[in-house]
């Protein structure tokens, strides 16, 4: 009987104060796709850091092929046969392609052969890495990690910038890996993935594994310990939710719901150009309302919300707030409007390096008009909403070391904190229309609720909000209506309780709906 | 989506776009050197020669600047470290025969390039910000310097001012040497940060450390290794002071206007101060650039005093001629 690929034992690691990882012990056998889930905070980007050898353990044992092992560098562990495409590509923005290769020493034939199967042959290999889309990147980054010919690929959340017949390239690649005896750990949020393709799933909770569930089509070998302990439960999706949360959860999720009237129209655009990017867009959203946008990848909704937010200038239409035609020659212009927006890329809207109470204060500094008298009720309204939104503040010093979930609350927070006037008067930034562009992106589920909610407590005090998501089960449980756009255009709108997620794909594919039988 | 991705045809434009910045600067370049030669009575060898060899140091402190800005650093200290190989060179060179005079140049540029080095490798290991190192070995090199030669004086060797200067007496000459000595240095260092794997390193740790770090490159080499180029180079822009001046100059001033203005070249010469962009040549025509304003000025029969000013304003509005013409890109794209 041969040693499992990867073992770990009592894995430790520790930031600071904070405990990310208590004690972890996972085992990835030869020619198996094993799933490593958990809510946001859990520590699987940790685990995945320590065993690509970016961080080293505080403590614990690592075997590989039954080889004690200790990654001091990312390229020990390369060379011990893994290879890991990391969340954020680990490319140089302002190098080419080419030169990238070069740097991490890539066998230039096998590279192009993988892109080849990804469906990217032809790509212009002299591009620098900042010309790229994401989705593109990440394709790239993972025929990177494919043509180093490792044993066992380490995924952090690869399908989640990925279209969903990129993400099948994907699939068929690992499923063709674990045929040659190689293996993968795939990190995901997405458990209908873990139920297509892994063959076992470790569960992550405040940095421990907390259980070990197993497909029943493909049981695989099994070690003698694992014959001791016949009873692995079986994948199944409640099962996988239920470890992650810790307690069970009730799938009602209907009962968050407020009830909410609309009042007049917020925000409206008229035929809204940007280049063949974006064509001809136009819609309104009435305050109290959540409207939903659907796309597929690269549909032109990112720029629509640069429009919207003031960070690019339209060739095209025109923008009303309350009925009056604005124009924004930046964001501040936006936001003095009333219209402030929740961007894709969490970190972009925060500073990083300032504590949580700082962030949330932001949209508070446009009163710094008033010079250095710190308004009295800032620090009131900060904990009010730090409470409210059960924001984790163990990290709270520096919001770039918080989970994604957290800081993700943290900038939709800040507008609750702005939200209301202040005792003075009238001197307060008040906004009206929210834009968030896929806020849930890359989150566990209960972050993901609570985001939900919190977008629903908004919309029920008045505010329009227009919501972008690449999670389409979200649309009928959060919006009211629903866009579809397609090539730059808005192709369908749906009501959202009626929306389905077949009907919702449909249409952002641009076809329209099958005639019902 | 497709045609962005698969641009053969328009490799072309993309190789303007992308070093526009560049062909400017040598273009401004192109159009000061007639404009100075149509505002001189007589334009021919000497003022050719008299440039290219004056550029020399600033042109060598410039480039090594620029490889540690690359890297996502900066320098401080390399004006002093050309004070410190000025005045070893000057020192030790004197009444020595040339064979003797080789070898200690190329015993300074090699030790200065592991002390700065070392320089670097302090910087990567204490995490302390590399403007607040420098700035404090920038004092320390000025010490030793004024140590090693406490005023003026020194020389070197006839054949050593040939080198750099295309004449013997470092008067006159022919430009071929002068040169060849600045296109020599800067196409190695120029080759070297594009075509080998720690000068792409430099590149990747300036552009994104994180990223470079998780690719498995190892960041802490690299960024010695800018120091080290940036060493050498400083050195070398102290021996070209040697034979151009033809003694040893230990003043603290030197140093420190030395660095400034080779921050500014680099500025003009294209590369971000915050690291991973820019390129070799851009900052060879910018070093120039600025050795030739005093000449223009003069022959302009402007105020020496006010030549400052207007090198500043030149300076400023070019960058922001550039700025505009980003801001105006990005707009209409």
């Amino acid at each position: 009987m041969t040693a499992p690929l990867l073992v770990t034992a009592n894995i430790a690691k520790s930031y600071g104060s904070i405990v990310a990882l208590q004690s972890v012990d996972l085992a990835v056998r030869h020619g198996e796709i094993h799933a490593l889930l958990g809510a946001n905070g859990a520590g699987k980007s940790t685990l995945v850091k320590i065993l690509a050898g970016v961080h080293p353990a505080d403590a614990g044992e690592m075997y590989v092929n039954g080889n004690p092992m200790r990654f001091r560098t990312p390229m020990d562990a390369m060379t011990a046969g893994i290879a890991t495409v990391f969340q954020d590509p680990a490319l140089i923005p302002d190098l080419t392609v080419e030169q990238n290769l070069r740097l991490s020493q890539i066998n230039d034939a096998a590279f192009r052969h993988w892109l080849a199967w990804f469906d990217l042959a032809d790509l212009d290999l002299a591009l620098l890495i900042r010309e790229l889309p994401l989705e593109t990147l990440r394709m790239v980054d993972l025929a990177r990690a494919v043509a180093r010919d490792p044993q066992l690929l380490l995924l952090d959340e690869i399908s989640a910038a990925l279209t969903a017949d990129q993400a099948d390239r994907v699939f068929a690649l690992l499923a063709q890996w674990r045929g040659q005896g190689r293996s993968a750990v795939l990190i995901t949020h997405r458990l209908a993935e873990v139920r297509r393709i892994c063959d076992r799933a470790t569960i992550l909770r405040d940095g421990r594994n907390v259980a070990l569930l197993e497909t029943e089509q493909t049981p695989g070998e099994r070690t003698a310990e694992e014959r001791e302990t016949p009873l692995t439960p079986q994948l199944d999706e409640h099962l996988l939710v239920q470890a992650m949360l810790g307690t069970p959860k009730q799938g009602n999720r209907e009962s968050a719901r407020m009830k909410r009237t609309f009042g007049e129209e917020a925000f409206r655009v008229q035929g809204l150009g940007s280049g063949p990017l974006v064509r001809d867009v136009s819609f309104s959203v009435r305050s109290g309302e959540i409207l939903g946008l659907v796309a597929l990848e690269g549909q032109g909704q990112e720029r629509l919300f640069a429009l919207l937010s003031g960070d690019r200038r339209p060739t095209a239409g025109e923008i009303r707030v309350g009925g009056r035609p604005r124009r924004f020659l930046s964001p501040y212009d936006a936001v003095r409007a009333g219209v402030v927006l929740v961007p894709g890329d969490r970190l972009l809207a925060l500073l990083p390096n300032l504590p949580v109470r700082q962030n949330l204060a932001l949209p508070l500094f446009n009163r710094m008009r008033q010079w250095l008298r710190i308004p009295a009720d800032e620090r009131h309204r900060v904990r009010n909403t730090i409470e409210r939104l059960a924001i984790d503040t163990r990290a709270a010093s520096q919001v770039r070391r918080l989970s994604g979930g957290n800081q993700q609350k943290v900038a939709i927070g800040r507008w609750l904190v702005a939200e209301g006037r202040t005792p003075q008067g009238a001197s307060m930034w008040t906004w009206r229309t929210l834009l968030c562009f896929d806020p849930t992106r890359g989150i566990d589920i209960q972050t993901k609720q609570e985001i939900y909610a919190l977008l629903d407590r908004l919309a029920a005090n008045g505010a329009a909000v227009l919501l972008y998501t690449s999670e389409l089960a979200e649309i009928p449980l959060v919006c009211d209506r629903v866009l579809i756009m397609h090539d730059g255009r808005i192709v369908d709108e749906q009501d959202a309780a009626l929306a389905t997620e077949s009907s919702l794909l449909t249409a952002a594919h641009g076809l329209d709906q099958a005639v019902p039988a | 989506m497709r045609s962005i991705l698969t641009g053969h045809s328009g490799s072309w434009q993309r190789m303007l776009a992308r070093n526009g910045w560049i062909l400017g600067v040598w273009l401004l370049l192109s159009v000061l050197l007639v404009w100075y030669a149509t505002l001189i009575p007589v334009f021919g060898q000497f003022q050719i020669t008299s440039i290219s060899k004056n550029s020399l140091p600033l042109v060598y402190l410039a480039i090594g600047q620029a490889i540690i800005v690359i890297a996502g650093g900066i320098d401080l200290s390399l004006g002093a470290l050309l004070l410190l190989s000025n005045v070893l060179a000057a020192r030790f060179m004197e009444d020595q025969p040339f064979g003797t005079v080789l070898f200690i140049a190329i015993a300074v540029i090699a030790g200065l390039s592991i002390l700065n080095a070392l320089v670097g490798y302090v910087i990567s290991l204490s995490g302390v910000p590399d403007i607040v190192v420098t700035l404090a070995t920038s004092y320390i090199w000025s010490g030793v310097a004024l140590w090693v030669l406490p005023s003026p004086g020194g020389g070197t060797a006839p054949q050593f001012r040939w080198l750099f200067t295309g004449s013997l007496s470092g008067i006159g000459g022919s430009y071929n040497m002068p040169i060849l000595m600045m296109a020599l240095p800067a196409l190695a260092v120029f080759i070297l940060s594009r075509r080998s794997r720690i000068g792409l390193s430099i590149y990747a740790i300036g552009s994104d450390e994180v990223a470079a770090g998780f690719a498995g490159l190892d960041v802490r080499r690299a960024k010695i290794a800018s120091y080290a180029i940036g060493g050498a180079m400083a050195a070398l822009a102290g021996l070209a002071t040697v034979a151009i001046t033809g003694s040893g100059d230990p003043r603290f001033s030197i140093g420190a206007t030395a660095t400034l203005n080779s921050i500014a070249a680099v500025v003009l010469g294209g590369v971000a101060l915050v690291g991973g962009t820019g390129l070799v040549p851009g900052v060879v025509a910018a070093g120039v650039i600025l050795i030739m304003l005093n000449p223009i000025l003069s022959a302009m029969g402007i105020n020496p005093n006010n030549a400052q000013i207007i090198q500043g304003v030149l300076i400023a509005g070019v960058m922001m001629v550039g700025g505009l013409v980003t801001l105006l890109r990005k707009r209409t794209s």
